[in-house]
């Protein structure tokens, strides 16, 4: 009876592994590996709340992108605050683009906004700011 | 869902998660998972043992420490979860395995209820239980197990949905 309820409950365990590897879009891996640039206008303004900051950018071609940046403790040790960025206002952005070609997201490494590099992830980026 | 999500990501919990500083997401995160990490640890040694594992040591005595755990765990749970789910909660809009996660915390509760009303179980320390009797308890142990096992994993998969 012992090893019987060992052996299932090994088995349902094994079970939630493979269906986290199946789903693992959280982090890196849903993500295209090339590096994917941006130019827009902000217009959801930064949230750092939840589990990574986020904020919405529009292209000329009027096509909204929501960018996922880095857990919000790391986003604002680059000095990206709330506030920082005013709605409407250009940045540039370089990051992983979603490889669903459907979602218009991307997990984002640098935003550029007035001439000032915000390095949410700067072990990604080339040359980090600092 | 729509509806419900929206009221919660409006309503004064959600706006305060909201504000409550770039550290908030995180450590109601981490009390979440110290609330489900004794919620499950205490269940499954007292569903393992209603399920006939352990059968030297007598039910009551591990009831004793894991229905209080349980419970105390299962607080602290829901109080934390409230709060990381009114944060951002329009974001959860149409994610299937919300759907799944609540009925299963939902039937897991009505089974613990439940089993507080079987005989079986209210005389457990008063007398031996008959095989019928272990047999009645060991599908409580096997519905709990798979209730929280289900909650547990869709919970944790939500993030990746």
């Amino acid at each position: 009876m012992q090893a019987k309820l060992a052996a299932g409950f090994c088995a349902a365990i094994l079970g939630v592994f493979v269906a986290t590897t199946a789903l693992a879009h959280h982090g890196w891996a849903g993500q295209s590996t090339e590096d994917f640039t941006l130019k827009g206008k902000v217009s959801k303004a930064l949230s750092l709340s939840g589990p990574h900051a986020t904020m919405q950018i529009t292209d000329e071609k009027g096509q909204v992108w929501d960018l996922t940046l880095a857990p919000p403790p790391r986003t604002e040790a680059s000095g990206l605050k709330e506030g920082v960025i005013p709605m409407g206002a250009e940045v540039s952005i370089l990051g992983k683009r979603n490889l669903d070609p459907q979602k218009f997201e991307v997990k984002t490494e640098r935003v550029t906004y007035n001439g000032k590099n915000y390095d949410v992830y700067p072990d990604r980026v080339p040359s980090p700011s600092k | 869902m729509r509806e419900l999500l929206t009221w919660l990501e409006a309503s004064g919990l959600g706006q305060a998660m909201r504000h409550a500083g770039v550290w908030s997401y995180g450590v109601a995160n981490l009390i979440h998972i110290l609330g489900v990490a004794t919620l499950f640890g205490s269940v499954l040694v007292l569903d393992l043992r209603l399920l006939g594992a352990f059968a030297r040591a007598p039910l009551a005595a591990i009831a004793a420490p894991t229905v209080p755990l349980a419970t105390i765990g299962f607080t602290i749970a829901v109080l934390s979860g409230s709060c990381l789910i009114v944060t951002n909660a329009t974001e959860y809009i149409g994610n299937p395995l919300l759907l799944i996660k609540f009925p299963a915390i939902g039937l897991g509760l009505v089974n613990a209820l439940v089993l507080g009303f079987v005989p079986a179980w209210r005389d457990r320390s008063a007398r031996d239980l008959t095989a019928r009797e272990r047999r009645q308890l060991a599908v409580f142990g096997g519905v709990s197990l798979a209730s929280w096992l289900t909650a547990l994993a869709c919970g944790r998969l939500i993030a990746y949905w």
